[in-house]
This record gives C-alpha cells, structure tokens and sequence, in this order.
C-alpha cells in the first residue's frame, strides 16, 4: 500500500509515507481542488461509476443552481427520474433510476433545454475545479506543484484508494467543504463500496440506533428551535442539534439575542479546547450558574458553582458494538467518589419533572420517547433498555457478550449498491433522494433555505444559499494581510499520541514524557525570530499570549508554527488556573468568518509571532520528580453511600 | 543455550511511547527513570526531504555483558533464559556495572540504593507470559524470543531482514538486540557511542 501523508508537520505517518505534503494550514481545500482539476483534465476518474451511480451528469439549471427533475419536462417521469444531455441524439432525455444503456449523457457542455440554460453538475464542478493548476495550488498551499502531481498518481492509479480526514480540516471555517471535497474525489474514483475503499455499508441490524444518544428532537417546540444560536444561519448543525459556538459566546458576553443564565458542562477543560479562551473567560462572568461534572477538577472549574464528580467512561458499564459483534464494556476499578454522568442528567430531568416542567415529566415515560430511549430513575435501567433491544437484560448480556449479532459474510459484503432490492426489483442504489452518490449537492441549498432535512419545523432561509460544490476560502488571517504584517507565522494544530483531548496532562508518567508544551519552528525562522533550541518563547496572536518551549526543526514548513494544546493542573490553584501559560487555545480565533454550513470557527491556519523570552512561565513542572504529589497512593476503601 | 531478546521492527513503530509507559506500569518504576524510552532520531535532511524514525533503547542482550562481567558480588548475572537480571540484595551499589554498560541503559535508584534496568518482564516470561513493552505494542513491533534457537520468530525476523537487521555498536560485548529498519523507513544512523539515560 502506498500512502500520501498531508500535514504541515513531518509526523510517523509522514515518515512513513510515499509523499509527504506539508501544506500551508487552511489550505486543503485549495489542494483538493487542484486534485479535482487534475483527475479531470487527465481523464483519470471512473468514467463509467460517474456516468451510472453519481448525479453528476443529471442537468442544472444554471440560474436556479437546482437539478432539473424529470417531470419537469417528461411527463410520467417517477421522483427518481432526472434529465440528461443525450450525446446520441444531442437532446435532454429522461434517466430514469438506474440508468438507461441505450443513452449516452454527457458529462461536460452547456445546453439550452427549453429555453434554460443548462449545464451537468460534472460541467460545473469542472468550471469550479478550473483555476486550480498544479501550479496554482503549489503557490496557494506552498507545495512543490511535482510533489503534488506524485501525490495524485498514487491516489488515482494505485487504486482502490482513500482519502482519510482527519480533525486538521474541521478545525478551519472551510471545514464542510473539506468533507465535500473529499466525497467528490471518492465519486470521481468510484471508491464506493469495493474491497480496500474506506467507504462501506455494513449491515448492523439497527445496532447503530440503539447506541445512539436520545436528541428527543420532537420535544422541543418551534419556539424554542427558532431560539437555538446561529442554527438559522448554520444549518448543518441542526444535524448534530447543536448551536454554534461562537453565537454561544456572544449571547453569554452581550446578553444578545437574549440572556445566557446558566452552563452545564460535562467535558474536561473546555478552556483548552475553545477558540479565544480569555474571550470565554470572561463571557462565563455573566451566567447565574455553572456546573462542572468531571472527574477531577480542570480550570474549567474554576469558575464553576457546583463540582459533580463523575465516573470516567472506563469506570462505566456499557453497550458496545464492533464490526459485527457486540461487547460489553465492564467499569475498571472506580476510584473516589463519583458516579455515571447519566444519573446525574437524570436526576435534573426528574426534579425539573416535579417542579412542574412537562417535556421532563414526559422524558421519562417510553411511549413519549420510543422509538429513542427514555430516562431512567437509574443507570441499571438504562442498560436494561439497551440491552432489550436483544431481548436480554444487561446481566444477561454481559453474561453472554460476545456474540456476533449477524454473520460476518452478511455483516460486510460488497457492492451493495448493486443488490436487487426485494421490495422493488431494482437495485438498491445509494440511501440519497436521487438513489446515486450526490457530488453536486443540491441538498445543501434545500438545507439552507428550509433546514430539512434535519430541522422538525420549516426554518426561514440562511442569508446566502449554500454552495452545492465545494469552494475555497483564503485564511481570514493569512502572512499576505495586514494581521500577517504583525504576526507573521501561520499556527497549525495536533495531537501527540499520548494524549486525548484535554485529558491526561495529570498522569505523571505521561507527563514526564512531555511536561511543557513544545512550538515546532523550522530553522529558518528561528534564526528570524532569535530562538534557539529549547529557548522558552512568547507565543503572540492577535487575541492572546503564552509561551511555549522551541523545538527547532526541520520537520516544519517554514512560515509555519505547531502547538499541541496544552494546560497545567499543577497550576490550577493559581491566577492563571492553568489554562494561561501554554494553552495554544488563548491564541485562536472565535470570530467570523464561519463554515457557512456549520458554523465552524478557526483553530488553525491563523496568524502568530513568536520572540525569545526569559524563562519558563511561573510554577510550571518540568522535572519527572516534581509529578509525584500525582502519583497514585494506596487509601483506605471509600464507603458506598446510597443516594 | 538460550539467549532471550527483543527484536524491534523500526520500520512499524510509530513513536506512541505505549512500550516506554507500559514498562513503567508493569514495574512500577520511579519518576525520572526508565527502563525503556522511545528516541525520535530525526528528522534529518532538508526541508522536504526528511527521514526520521524512533529507536526504542532498553538493554540490549548482550552475548558478552560487560556489566555482569565488571560486578564484583555477582549480583549482575545471566540468568537461564539468557536474560541479564540484577540481583538487588547482592548489590552494594559500587555502580561499576553502570560505567561497564557502552548503551547508559542502567540506572542507580537512588531510594532504594541499588542499580536497575530493564529485566525483560522476567516475572512475566516465567509466567510463559510476553515483557509488557512487547504486549503493549499497538504496532506490532516489538517481539521477544531467543535468538540462539533459528526456529524462533525472533531469528526468523532477523534471518529475513539481512543487513537491515542493525545492531547498537559493538565493542566486544555483543549486544542480541536487534532493530529492524529499511532504508525504504530511513537510514539506519551509526552513533560512536550511545548514553540511553542521564544520570542525575
């Protein structure tokens, strides 16, 4: 196997790799595109899947940017019939699902069907992909335009192939179109369900569903769906049924569009993980409330009102599936006392009940809930619900686990597109509304002018229809604007192997594996800016300060600078509350520009500068002997006490 | 006779530090002292064209312990299996073994007085269990097996690998260690003298 590793960073993977693509951070879209172009121009897509199982050769109108259906000039045509460029006769022709042999369309041109101009979404993604030379993508994403075109020959002619996303492209307001551009790349492949390809159906049963969380959309009223912040212009989120950020942040520090009273938090240390901490900081002055439930305290709760101390999830039992088998996941040794988050969330929900809150009282009865999980009085419940879906309780389960749930013959098989459905003689095709893979994403302009199909009420529209193709936006901050005139290094972002998220900076053998955060400059700019190896540095952006140790090295682009997020429990009892002195998270960007589908803000790819400081920030650990006081001792057994 | 070591495939390690905490774990090991630890050799070259791999250093095996031949009360020995053991009891903490070793992979506790390293999980191998480290492996990288039996998987390992099997420099001691690492990976970079672990 071959393997093409892009990140700005020279990683295992990168080492590892055939061709290693440090691009500039924010610019994965560009490289995408220049893919795109290239695949296209050098005709090295499957023409045929294009042709057959993608809408890409169905016709757009041009002026309403939406797919012509084939009732709308066939009369008779079903829902699944769409309108084609036949080449054999130079007319539109109806397609209907799944195709028609005796038909040629046409992947590329521009026609006029009934006095509109038309054009095959394949034309237009074309036209989008066009400025996008090898040339051009190698200045935008400071790439070697040879080592791209190296990195495109391994993707297209070693093949099957994938394409693996990481966090990287989530984490900059480009994000969907990240994710869009590498659907497109698969459907130009054909990488759809064949053996080695990433993208797959299995067949769980319905496994899925039941681990699950319960989101109880039908509970919440139009009213309150309409209060959700930025969900009117980031309708992607309505996926998940979440808000936005920064519009969070906003209504927390202008009281606008309404009061922000109090925040529940049930992960780690959020001050690492959110754009702008300090921005947060201060926003969280002006709630009523805020409670922390976690299993230790971070400088999250710092500012909280109320600890809950909760169960880690190792220390929880529960249901898991994996391929096709189910599992059961069995507490470790509880330490402390704590309890399963769910209990507590239960908890509320009840009291809420009895003090007179309707959609809680109801939140507990399964008939309201079902086909989604109620909430029990407690967690044994819980996994009693789970588990019926297999017609056992938990303690049954478990006492049985594992067991495969479907053979794996008919767990993973391939093609499935190409099965005959019973129900209608025809082959399945793919779950879309047009039965074929969608690389020209009419859905999104239906997403963003009425919010289905995730909303539970029609939505007014978002102030601009969404982009049914992928398209490339420039780093709101980049080295070539004014921010960049200040702060002149462009700040990406990662994990070390050892650590998951804001976890485990408390564990002291891990901890003296990496006990300060490290900056990674390329030598180059090092000598630039005066740092030398291991100096400790100021780490600057346009929204904060920290510091940082200097590893100088190669592996890093020049112009380019990475932070792991970092922040120090053994500062915790201090001013700072240990998420000042190295938290990479001061230094990002909360504000607009956002994903215009999901609202994503900017963890990378935004600008810094970097100078040599005196000395390593006050009351850090850098010594392994220094981690001790969090080496764990041997206690007296902790009573049980009944709730 | 038997000679127990570990054979580690660099071209499959990916520098996670499993093997280096895992170690810890099983052993209980103070802060500030490994048995075990991962090194990032690299990268090298020049932007973008760059090598890199990490090298996980522990004791090496040797055939020829100049560690156990240097102690004066036999605490260092060689036991059955082939694995170099400290006998701590016997050790009056002279530290002649830790000039001895050419790697630096001993350690001198200092609580407890007396000198440490790697020990090969010996209470798991006699168990007809695997060391930690080797468990740990989420790569696969790490096996352990006596290298003086050609039927292993540690000499087959080696056996395939040829001249890509390298070995830390050997000045008499002969070290059994042996590191897998294809120029395919990266360069294989000879040091004239290696010191795992600073001492205090």
């Amino acid at each position: 196997m071959k393997t093409v590793v892009i990140d700005p960073r020279f990683t295992a993977d990168a080492s590892k790799a055939d061709v290693w693509l440090p691009i500039r951070p924010g610019t994965d879209v560009a490289l995408g595109l220049t893919w795109i172009r290239y695949i296209i121009a050098n005709k090295l897509y499957d023409a045929d899947f294009v042709k057959r199982w993608s809408n890409l050769p169905f016709l757009v109108n041009t002026k309403t940017k939406m797919i012509i259906k084939g009732n709308e000039l066939f009369k008779g045509a079903d829902d699944k019939t769409f309108v084609v460029w036949d080449k054999k006769t130079n007319s539109a022709k109806p397609l209907p699902f799944p195709y028609d042999d005796n038909l040629e369309p046409a992947l590329e041109g521009t026609f006029t069907v009934n006095g509109i101009q038309c054009k095959p979404g394949f034309q237009l993604l074309k036209e989008r992909a066009e400025p996008w030379t090898l040339e051009k993508g190698g200045k935008e994403c400071w790439l070697n335009p040879k080592s791209i075109e190296k990195a495109i020959k391994i993707y297209t002619k070693d093949t099957p192939s994938s394409v693996a996303l990481g966090v990287a492209t989530d984490q900059t307001p480009n994000s969907a179109q990240a994710a869009q551009m590498s659907a497109v790349l698969n459907i130009l492949m054909g990488n759809f369900e064949k053996p080695g390809v990433m993208l797959q159906r299995y067949e769980d049963k319905g496994v899925g569903g039941v681990l699950r969380t319960s989101k109880l959309k039908g509970f919440l009223s139009e009213k309150q769906l309409n209060k959700r912040l930025g969900s009117k212009e980031h309708k992607g989120m309505l996926h998940w049924w979440i808000a936005q950020p920064t519009a969070i942040l906003d209504a927390m520090t202008t009281g606008k569009p309404y009061k922000m009273k109090a925040w529940l938090e049930r992960s780690g240390n959020k001050l690492g993980t959110v754009a702008n901490a300090g921005a947060w900081v201060k926003g969280m002055s002006n709630l009523e409330l805020i409670v922390h439930m976690y299993m230790y305290p971070t400088s999250f709760s710092a500012y909280a009102d109320y600890l809950l101390p909760v169960t880690e999830w190792l220390e929880t039992d529960f249901i898991t599936a994996s391929f096709n088998q189910m599992f059961a996941r069995q507490a470790t040794t509880h330490l402390y006392e704590t309890v399963n988050e769910a209990w507590i969330w239960a908890r509320i929900a009840k009291r809420c009940g009895e003090l007179g809150h309707e959609n809680c009282k109801r939140s507990f009865v399964k008939a309201n809930t079902a086909p989604e999980s109620p909430y029990f009085d407690t967690y044994e419940h819980q996994l009693d619900e789970w588990t019926s879906f297999f017609g056992m309780t938990w303690k049954e389960y478990k006492a049985k686990c594992p067991f495969e749930y479907i053979p794996m013959n008919r767990f993973r098989r391939y093609y499935v597109y190409k099965e005959t459905d019973p129900k209608t003689g025809k082959v399945k095709g793919f779950n879309t509304p047009t039965g074929k893979v969608e690389g020209y994403m009419e859905s999104l302009i239906v997403l963003g002018r009425t919010g289905k199909p995730f909303t539970t009420f029609p939505q007014s529209p978002a102030s601009k229809d969404y982009d049914p193709l992928p398209y490339y936006m420039t780093p709101s901050e980049n080295p070539y604007n004014s921010v960049g005139k200040k702060f002149p290094l462009v700040m990406t972002n990662g994990r070390l192997p050892f650590w998951h998220h804001t976890t485990l900076r408390n564990i002291p053998y891990l901890r003296e594996i990496k006990p300060y955060a490290e900056i990674w400059v390329n030598p180059m700019d090092a000598k630039k800016y005066g740092v030398s190896q291991g100096d400790w540095v100021w780490v600057e952006s346009a929204r904060g300060k920290i510091q940082a140790k200097a590893l100088v090295t190669e592996g890093m682009a020049k112009g380019v600078v990475y932070m792991e997020r970092f922040w120090n429990p053994e500062t915790l009892n201090s001013a700072t509350h240990g998420w000042r002195e190295m938290n990479v998270n001061v230094l990002s960007k909360q504000t607009a520009p956002f994903n215009d589908i999901c609202g994503t803000y900017t963890l990378r790819g935004y600008q810094v500068k970097i100078s040599k400081a005196s000395g390593a920030p006050k009351g850090i650990w850098q010594k392994p002997e220094q981690f001790e006081p969090w080496m764990p001792k041997v206690s007296e057994p902790t009573k049980t006490v009944e709730l | 006779m038997k000679k127990t070591a570990l054979v580690i495939d660099l071209d499959r390690c990916i520098g996670c530090y499993s093997c280096e905490v895992a170690c810890k774990n099983e052993n209980n090991v103070a802060l500030g002292v490994q048995y075990n630890k991962v090194f990032t050799m690299g990268p090298t070259g020049k932007f973008p064209n760059l090598e890199m791999y990490y090298l996980p250093a522990m004791c090496q095996s040797c055939k020829d312990a100049p560690c156990v031949a240097v102690c004066p009360t036999g605490a260092s020995y060689v036991a059955k299996d082939g694995v170099i053991l400290i006998d701590s009891k016997k050790c009056i903490a002279c530290l002649s073994c830790i000039s001895a070793c050419p790697y630096g992979a001993r350690k001198f506790n200092e609580e407890a007085k007396y000198v440490e390293k790697c020990h090969m999980c010996e209470h798991l191998l006699e168990a007809g269990d695997k060391p930690a480290c080797v468990k740990a492996c989420c790569a696969k990288a790490r096996i352990v097996g006596d290298v003086n039996d050609p039927n292993s998987e540690v000499s087959k390992k080696i056996a395939n690998a040829g001249k890509n099997a390298h070995s830390l420099p050997d000045e008499g001691n002969h070290p059994a260690t042996r590191y897998i690492l294809h120029p395919k990976t990266a360069k294989w970079q000879n040091r004239k003298s290696w010191t795992f672990f600073q001492s205090k």
